[in-house]
């Protein structure tokens, strides 16, 4: 193991960034967390009120709405990422002018701004004078956005339009790693199409899924420009996600210490995602790495 | 719109374009004395206004009015809120009313009642502060009416022509002619009989109309009672057993500019909209656009809206006295009928309301008429601090979810009125 000259020199090293993460993580949080005990509007004075913030946020339902919107969000956008930039990257993953200039358009939507894609978004969805809008009437005939059973589909919809254009690089960079000898081996052993990406393809890009996962869900909890631009939140409050939430509480509403506890509720959940994601990482570690120990004590 | 309406976006896209011409700009010529404004029009009665301001600023060699857009209504109160906080407010803004009461609990504003030439002022009382809430009078006097308006419904009259109606007078008849004038193609709705926001200020004009009121004077959220029962039904039974009202999407303003755009593209025979776009709608209608009062109910009931100057109590004194004369200014007879006839706002001045009558402005916009008179039947505010949260927590969402997912309105309304009394 190596050690330091100087004791203090570890210290000194992480100093920058741990003072970066006191400075813009740590010290907000504790006061968001203070703030989260106490009604304050800005304007009159603190009034403490405990545990009240909470209670209210839990008692009227607020918070499991929130959670479950947000829910629906994340999972129809992680999915539809996943799935659509896959096949993208499958299709495209060939040689080719035309396939080179297909690609770069799906990933331009990538590099657009969200407050474009959103008001571009809703120009489309009108009901009455939008391409989608009109097409979509069967499903539902005042519009995505004006019904609350499809606005958060809509939303989502317009997230996976944007940032799928990444997840089909991402596929693309795993799929151009997988080392072609495996194809051939598969090939010579009578594998068809089908068999080779069950067998070869898909186990091998399962760290670049995990990735493409984990950061389309990100982004899916993150959701803040296109819920402003698009609903605000409606109809009926039937797209007010996390970060929205937070920001009506705060902005619109002038309750700050609601929307800090609404901020601990959310750092305690994404807390919990992670957990779980870190355990479900190491559990796939721990299996691929007894699944190797495994293959060497048969080749032993 | 809270949201980012097409048109905010671009108004603060030409804003960013044009520093000096579009926006007031922010220098100040040597030897005058500046004085931020804050101020939340685009289109129209932004350059009416901006007109005013460059009037009021060649009028006189001492004051400098700085106007600066801040975004529609709510987005700009939002800026004020946090700029109070941060001590970097304007020396004068305006706001809707309903806010007022709590920014005066609060005591960030300035008492305006020892100004000199304060009694000399000529305000019309319903739209002044001492109608528009009650006991406005025995407040100190912070807020200076300045566009006010009323709800008011308008009507495509060659559509009620060929159907041989005449503007409806009561909620039956508003649902009746909503029924006799929907056209309906190939299952697909080409013309709806009514286009309403579905949002407080109407809401409160029916609890009205019904015999209600929503806050009570001491600051008790009632919701209405039964009253609210029944204009929340109202509504109800239009969206969704005739199927004649559409509430258009779109939260706060958003939906305001729908239903204009539906009604001046014929998708509409009637809307309910404000008086404020009397103006615009009489510009731009190519058909007979006719203003109508609000269909009455137990008795005829209209809200005020619309926004009062206020000036900060934290600004420098001197700067606090620059703006008192600009706002004196603004309430003068001229300047209430230029802001008024450009836009269709009440003139605030009873000078100016006697003079437009003299010269029959009247009688050639017989809408504006129809506003005017809509004032006889506004109904006070309560002076209650809570009014603003009660409306943009509580009823705005109980509206929304009652009326597009036809709830129980009962339930709703309780359920509404206990996060009311709660909070």
């Amino acid at each position: 193991m190596l050690r330091p000259r100087n004791a203090t020199h570890p210290y000194l090293m992480i100093a920058p960034t741990l003072l970066f993460l006191v400075v813009f993580f740590i010290l907000p949080l504790g006061v968001a967390g203070w703030r989260s005990l106490y009604r304050w509007d800005l304007l009159t004075p603190p009034e403490f009120v405990g545990g009240q913030n909470y209670a209210r946020l839990l008692e009227t339902g607020e918070f499991t709405r929130a959670l479950g919107i947000t829910l629906t969000y994340s999972v129809v956008v992680v999915a539809g990422c996943l799935v659509l930039g896959l096949l993208l990257a499958l299709a495209l993953n060939r040689p080719g002018k035309f396939v080179g200039f297909v690609r770069a358009s799906v990933f331009s939507a990538y590099v657009v701004s969200w407050v474009s894609v959103a008001l571009l978004f809703v120009w489309m969805l009108d009901a009455n004078a939008g391409l989608l809008g009109r097409a979509l009437r069967g499903i539902a005939p005042g519009g995505m956005l004006s019904s609350p059973d499809t606005a958060i589909h809509a939303l989502a919809g317009v997230t996976i339009w944007k940032i799928t254009g990444y997840a089909m690089v991402v596929f693309l960079a795993g799929l151009q790693d997988i080392p072609k000898e495996l194809y051939e081996a598969a090939a010579l052993d009578g594998a068809g199409r089908w068999s080779r990406f069950w067998n070869v393809t898909w186990p091998m890009l399962r760290p670049t899924t995990a990735f493409v996962g984990t950061s389309s869900l990100i982004v899916s909890f993150q959701a803040f420009d296109v819920v402003r631009v698009m609903t605000q939140g409606g109809p009926a409050n039937s797209t007010m996600v996390f970060v929205y939430a937070i920001y009506e509480h705060v902005f619109q509403n002038f309750r700050l210490g609601r929307a800090s506890a609404l901020i601990m509720l959310f750092f305690a959940l994404l807390l919990v995602l992670t957990g779980l994601q870190l355990w479900a990482w190491k559990l796939g570690t721990g299996r691929r790495e007894a699944a190797r120990g495994a293959g060497a004590r048969a080749r032993a | 719109m809270t949201r980012l309406s097409r048109r905010s976006f671009l108004g603060a896209a030409a804003c960013a374009a044009m520093p000096l011409a579009g926006c007031g700009g922010t220098k100040v010529p040597a030897g005058r004395l500046g004085v931020r404004f804050w101020f939340s029009y685009g289109g129209r009665n932004r350059q009416v206004l901006e007109g005013l301001v460059s009037r009021f600023n060649a009028s006189q060699d001492r004051v400098w009015i700085l106007p600066t857009y801040q975004g529609e209504y709510f987005e700009s109160l939002t800026k004020l809120r946090s700029a109070i906080a941060a001590n970097t407010e304007p020396v004068i803004t305006h706001v809707v009313g309903e806010v007022i009461p709590y920014f005066a609990e609060a005591g960030v504003l300035e008492d305006l009642g020892g100004y000199p030439g304060v009694r000399e002022l000529d305000l019309v009382p319903a739209l002044a502060q001492s109608g528009t809430w009650i006991g406005g009078d025995r407040k100190p006097l912070i807020a200076l009416p300045f566009n006010r308006s009323t709800p008011i419904l308008y009507v495509n009259q060659d559509m009620l022509d060929r159907a041989g109606l005449r503007p409806p007078e009561t909620w039956g008849e508003l649902r009746a002619h909503a029924k006799a004038l929907q056209r309906v193609q190939g299952g697909e709705v080409k013309t709806w009989g009514l286009v309403c926001p579905i949002n407080w200020w109407f809401w409160v004009a029916l609890v009205a109309q019904a015999g209600g009121t929503v806050v009570e004077a001491d600051g008790t959220p009632t919701l209405g009672g039964e009253a609210g029962v029944k204009a929340l039904e109202l509504w109800q039974q239009m969206v969704h057993r005739d199927g004649t009202m559409r509430p258009p999407p779109g939260r706060d303003y958003n939906a305001w500019d729908i239903a204009k755009g539906d009604f001046l593209s014929e998708r509409t025979a009637m809307i309910y909209t404000s008086t404020a776009f009397v103006r615009y709608l009489d510009d731009n209608a190519r058909f007979h656009a006719v203003a109508a009062p609000l269909p009455r109910d137990e008795r005829r009931a209209v809200p005020t809206g619309g926004t009062f100057f206020l000036m900060m109590k934290d600004a420098p004194s001197e700067q606090k006295l620059a703006a008192w004369e600009f706002l004196r200014w603004m309430c003068e007879p001229q300047q209430t009928i230029e802001w008024s006839t450009g836009t269709g706002y009440m003139p605030v001045s009873e000078r100016a309301v006697k003079k437009l009558e003299a010269e029959g402005w009247y009688g050639r916009h017989p809408n504006d008429r129809v506003a005017m008179d809509s004032l006889a039947h506004a109904v006070p505010w309560p002076w209650a601090p809570n009014l603003f949260r009660v409306e943009r927590e509580c009823i705005d969402p109980l509206l929304e979810q009652a009326v597009l997912l036809n709830r129980d309105s009962r339930e709703m309304l309780a359920r509404a009125r206990k996060q009311a009394m709660e909070d």
